[in-house]
This record gives C-alpha cells, sequence and structure tokens, in this order.
C-alpha cells in the first residue's frame, strides 16, 4: 500500500473521534474563554454584554468565592490525609497471606462503584441526628448525639468521613499494585539484616512508594476538586456555605444565581487549578523520587 | 532460610492477631451499611426508626419484609422509567465511546502519520481538564444543536473519551507489526487489518473500557441533572436524588429501596469487572 493511502486510512479512522473532540472539547474550552468575558442569563444567552476582566476582578474578590476555594482545599487536604495512611495499611493487610484478603479487597472496592448520589443518600440516612446510624452506635458506647450536617463545625468533617468511606478501597488498591511491584529481594535483604515488620514497611517499602504515594496524592486531590453531589443532596453546600465546593458553586451561581458568564470564569479558575495539580505530578515523577 | 521465611511469613501469629479485627473493623464499617440500607428498603418507615436503636440483628436484616417500598417505586414513582432511561444512555455510550476510540487508536498506534505525537498531545490534553468545569458552556452547546432535554444530550458529548484511547494505546501498541505486515502482504487494507486481526487481539482492552464507562455513565449526576429537564427524560441517580435533597421530607423506606435498585446494575457489573482485572493481572505476570 502507498504512503498516501496510509494518510488517507489513518484520517477516515481519525476523523469522526476528533470530530467529536473538536466539537465537544476544544469548542466548549473557546466557549467558556468567551463567556467568561461577558455577563448574560440562560434565558437570554444572546444578549450578552462584554465585561472585559470584570468576571475575574470578581473570582479573586468575591467573599462567597473565596469561602467556596477554601472549604474545597480544606475538604482535599484532610481527605488527602487521612487516606493516605489508612489506605496504605489496608494495602499492607491485602498484600499479606491472610485468609480472606480477596474478599476484603472485593469489599472495600464496593463504595467507589457506588455512585455519589446512592453514597450521599445512605450517609444522609447514616448521620441523620435523630434517626441515624451513626448516632445509634455512638450512642450505644455513651457518646453523641451529635448533629452532623446541620453544624457549621461538624457539616465539613462529617462529608470528609464519608468521602474517606468512599475512596479508602480505591486507594488502598492503587497502593496495592505499588507494593506487589517492589521487588521481594529488597524486602527480604532487610529481613537478613535484622528489621522487624514495622521497620521494613517504614525504612523499606514506604520510600520506594514515593510514585504510587503521588499518584494517590493527584487522584483523591483531583475527586475533591470534583465533588457535587454531597453539596447538593445534603447539605445544600450550608450550613453557612461551610460545604460549599467550588463545583457546587459554579452550578449555583450558572443554574440557580443565572450568572453563567461569572460562573464560567469560576470554570477557568477550576481549569488552572487542576492543571497545575497534574503539572506538580508531572514534574515531581521526572524528578529522582523514582527508583 | 527461604523456605523458613515463607513458612513464617504463611502463619506469623502476630499478623493472625492483627487480621480479626481488622476483618472485624472492614465488615463493621463497609457491609453493615449496605445491610443497613437493604434491610431498610424492605420495611416501612416506623420499623427503620424503632430498629436502629438500640443496635441489634433487627437493624440490619429485615425480619418481616414487605415488598411494598419497592411496589411504591415502580408503580407511583415510575422508577422503572428511570433506569430504562439509565440503560438506554449507558449502552449507548458505550457503544459510541467503543466505536469512536478504537479506529482512533488504530491510526494513532498502526499508521505512520505524520504529526501523529502532536496530535496524542493535543487529545491527552484534554483529559486534563474535568468535564465539571464545561458544564456551564455544555449546556448552551448542546441546546444550540438541538439536543436540549434530549437522552443523546447525556451520552453524545462524552464519547470521544480521552480516557478511552489512553486505556486503549498500550494494548494497540503491544501487538506485534508482523501481523499487520503478514496480512498486508496477503492484500488486506486497513479496514480488514483492524478488523479481522487487531480489534480481536485487544478484546481484553476493550472490555475495560466498557465497563469503566458503563459505570461511570450509570452513576453520572451533575451532567445529567444539567442536560435533563423533563420528569420522563430523569435517570435513575435524579430520580433517587430528588426525593433526599434539602427541603424535601424523604420516605426512608422508598429511597433505601430505591438506593438498593440504582447500585445492583453498577455492582453486577463491577462483579465482572473483578474477574477481568484477576485475568489481566495474571496474564501480565506471565511475561
Amino acid at each position: 500500500m502507498t504512503r498516501k493511502g496510509d494518510i488517507v486510512a489513518g484520517a477516515m479512522f481519525l476523523f469522526p473521534f476528533l470530530a467529536f473532540l473538536l466539537l465537544f472539547q476544544y469548542l466548549p474550552i473557546a466557549m467558556l474563554a468567551r463567556d467568561s468575558v461577558h455577563a448574560f442569563t440562560l434565558f437570554n444567552p444572546a444578549d450578552k454584554t462584554f465585561v472585559g476582566i470584570d468576571n475575574y476582578v470578581r473570582l479573586f474578590t468575591d467573599p462567597t468565592v473565596r469561602q467556596s476555594f477554601f472549604v474545597t482545599m480544606v475538604f482535599a487536604v484532610a481527605l488527602v490525609s487521612l487516606v493516605i495512611p489508612l489506605a496504605l495499611a489496608l494495602a499492607v493487610f491485602l498484600n499479606s497471606r491472610l485468609p480472606a484478603r480477596d474478599v476484603v479487597r472485593t469489599i472495600v472496592l464496593l463504595p467507589t462503584v457506588t455512585s455519589a448520589v446512592v453514597v450521599a443518600t445512605m450517609w444522609t440516612f447514616i448521620l441523620h441526628p435523630a434517626n441515624g446510624l451513626l448516632n445509634a452506635v455512638l450512642g450505644s458506647v455513651g457518646l453523641g448525639p451529635f448533629d452532623f450536617l446541620t453544624s457549621r463545625a461538624e457539616a465539613l468533617p462529617s462529608l470528609v468521613l464519608m468521602m474517606l468511606w468512599q475512596q479508602v478501597g480505591f486507594a488502598a488498591v492503587i497502593f496495592l499494585s505499588g507494593l506487589q511491584n517492589i521487588p521481594e529481594d529488597l524486602i527480604d535483604a532487610a529481613r537478613v539484616d535484622g528489621a522487624n515488620a514495622f521497620e521494613r514497611i517504614l525504612f523499606v517499602v514506604l520510600p520506594l512508594l514515593g510514585r504510587t504515594t503521588l499518584v494517590v496524592v493527584v487522584i483523591m486531590t483531583v475527586f475533591s476538586l470534583q465533588t457535587f453531589a454531597p453539596a447538593w443532596l445534603m447539605t445544600g453546600g450550608g450550613p453557612l456555605g461551610s460545604t460549599n465546593f467550588l463545583v457546587h458553586h459554579i452550578y449555583v451561581t450558572s443554574f440557580q444565581f443565572q450568572q453563567p458568564g461569572f460562573a464560567s470564569a469560576i470554570c477557568v479558575g477550576l481549569i488552572a487549578i487542576a492543571l497545575a495539580v497534574s503539572g506538580l505530578q508531572m514534574i515531581a515523577l521526572r524528578s529522582r523520587w523514582s527508583y | 532460610m527461604t523456605a523458613a521465611t515463607a513458612m513464617r511469613r504463611r502463619i506469623d501469629p502476630v499478623m493472625m492477631i492483627v487480621a480479626v479485627p481488622v476483618l472485624l473493623a472492614v465488615f463493621a464499617v463497609f457491609v453493615l451499611p449496605y445491610l443497613w440500607t437493604v434491610a431498610s428498603g424492605l420495611k416501612p418507615q416506623e420499623a427503620i426508626f424503632r430498629d436502629v436503636s438500640p443496635l441489634g440483628l433487627r437493624t440490619f436484616l429485615p425480619f418481616d419484609p414487605t415488598l411494598e417500598n419497592v411496589v411504591h417505586l415502580f408503580v407511583e414513582r415510575n422508577i422503572g422509567r428511570a433506569l430504562l432511561n439509565s440503560a438506554i444512555i449507558s449502552v449507548c455510550q458505550v457503544a459510541g465511546t467503543l466505536v469512536l476510540c478504537a479506529p482512533a487508536a488504530y491510526a494513532l498506534t498502526r499508521i505512520d502519520l505524520p504529526g501523529r505525537s502532536v496530535l496524542l498531545v493535543l487529545i491527552l490534553l484534554t483529559f486534563l481538564v474535568p468535564y465539571e468545569a464545561l458544564i456551564v458552556p455544555m449546556y448552551s452547546l448542546v441546546n444550540g444543536i438541538g439536543l436540549s432535554d434530549s437522552l443523546a444530550a447525556v451520552f453524545l458529548p462524552w464519547i470521544a473519551s480521552p480516557l478511552g484511547l489512553f486505556l486503549l494505546r498500550p494494548a494497540f501498541e503491544e501487538l506485534p507489526r508482523e501481523l499487520d505486515e503478514a496480512a498486508r502482504l496477503e492484500g488486506a487494507g486497513h479496514m480488514r487489518i483492524f478488523w479481522s486481526i487487531v480489534l480481536p487481539n485487544v478484546r481484553t482492552a476493550l472490555l475495560t473500557l466498557s465497563i469503566v464507562t458503563f459505570l461511570f455513565s450509570w452513576n453520572a449526576f451533575l451532567w445529567p441533572l444539567i442536560a435533563l429537564q423533563s420528569p420522563d427524560n430523569a435517570v435513575v441517580q435524579i430520580a433517587i436524588a430528588q426525593s433526599v435533597a434539602p427541603g424535601q421530607l424523604p420516605n426512608w423506606g422508598e429511597t433505601f429501596a430505591g438506593a438498593a435498585v440504582a447500585t445492583l446494575p453498577a455492582i453486577a457489573v463491577f462483579f465482572l469487572l473483578q474477574r477481568h482485572f484477576v485475568r489481566s493481572l495474571a496474564a501480565s505476570g506471565m511475561k
């Protein structure tokens, strides 16, 4: 076959994918950039007023956006710092030669394949102040009752707990594949040198899991940035904005407050954060962290 | 020495003492909430409230099960329609993703196209943009092209999936080039090579992509919430969400039953995925 024939065939194979990609990825990105410098409503999107960088100025000065950004960051940091040690412990357990580890792996992955809506629904009832499961459990050991979702101090920690429950199994499975890539003889060498199980994990396994840990940190951070259903379903972003995650704020700003122009500027901010997180990951993965 | 360490690892008494509490904790934390959900879906509301405290077997098992909630869901709340909508959308999204991604993966891995690496970067860049950040212009876009409030609007925007290409590429790349060369000598064109030689050899990757896409589509919430307005078009996640949203006084039994019904297909597919994962892990271990 001629080279020209190759190019024609290649173009035909690629065309549908590229056409959809242009229409549904690149065009929306361009529209987003355009919308973010305009003011309009979704009722009458043709009637746009050019406002320059006003929406971006507001992005940095609006106290609600600032709070939403802050809440999302606290959520991400809290989730990541809790999920890493727990998932690692779980992965070490799953990697050991113990009975039922396959069953345990299946069980801890169930929340990951359960939709955000169903998880939020289950937890609305688990966290219900009067008839919820968690207050019943805590009450049986003399604690509580807690308000959970209706308390300004407890709502965000409650959602972190829920997200931790949903994602820890997924993170553990990523750690598990990292663990299985560590050469057995390195661990055996440490054992011969007299390191106990705890020391083997701390001084041999952990330093070798740098890349895997980074992957887990990035995935969990991105999941936190994308969180929407818990705020929409469980708290409405409240009390007093304490669970108003960025994506929830974008939704409310665009579709309820009818300010899609300003919402687009927040979207651009969200994309910038997501790109920064991925960029940091790429830089770190290329550095001498690797082994 | 190695035999001795292997023996010690197998029956390490310290690890056994750790294992039992861990197993109990995993059961309590991950299994009990699901048991509570299913059991409560089979109870009337008063029974759910009565059984939750004090905790006991009655909390997690339905001793006098009733199908009242499930029947009500299907007869009054029309959840069958929502399940059907979700199924249509998920199946179409899987099919569309395969139809677009597989030929693209072939072109990018098996044909020496000029500018191939530039294309690949342009495609994978979109992978870094979270879809939540595109919902606002996407709403205007699907309305603009006449798809407003249609099931097609829910899946069409995502079938040119950079994730799909990302998942398929290694499998297409790994296949020996000699296969293509041999077929070409016998006069086969790209269409024949793609269809009869490459595709049958990347079935595992296609299956993985299908399962991941199905779970993604079935569980999606934010975009369907924006793209669909009429109650007849509601997908199952929206139907569940609307009965618990702040300001609603949910019927607990019915909501629990709905949550269970909405989750069953995803969990069924997950069990498929698991067996499949174990097989591909074993295969990669043999190399």
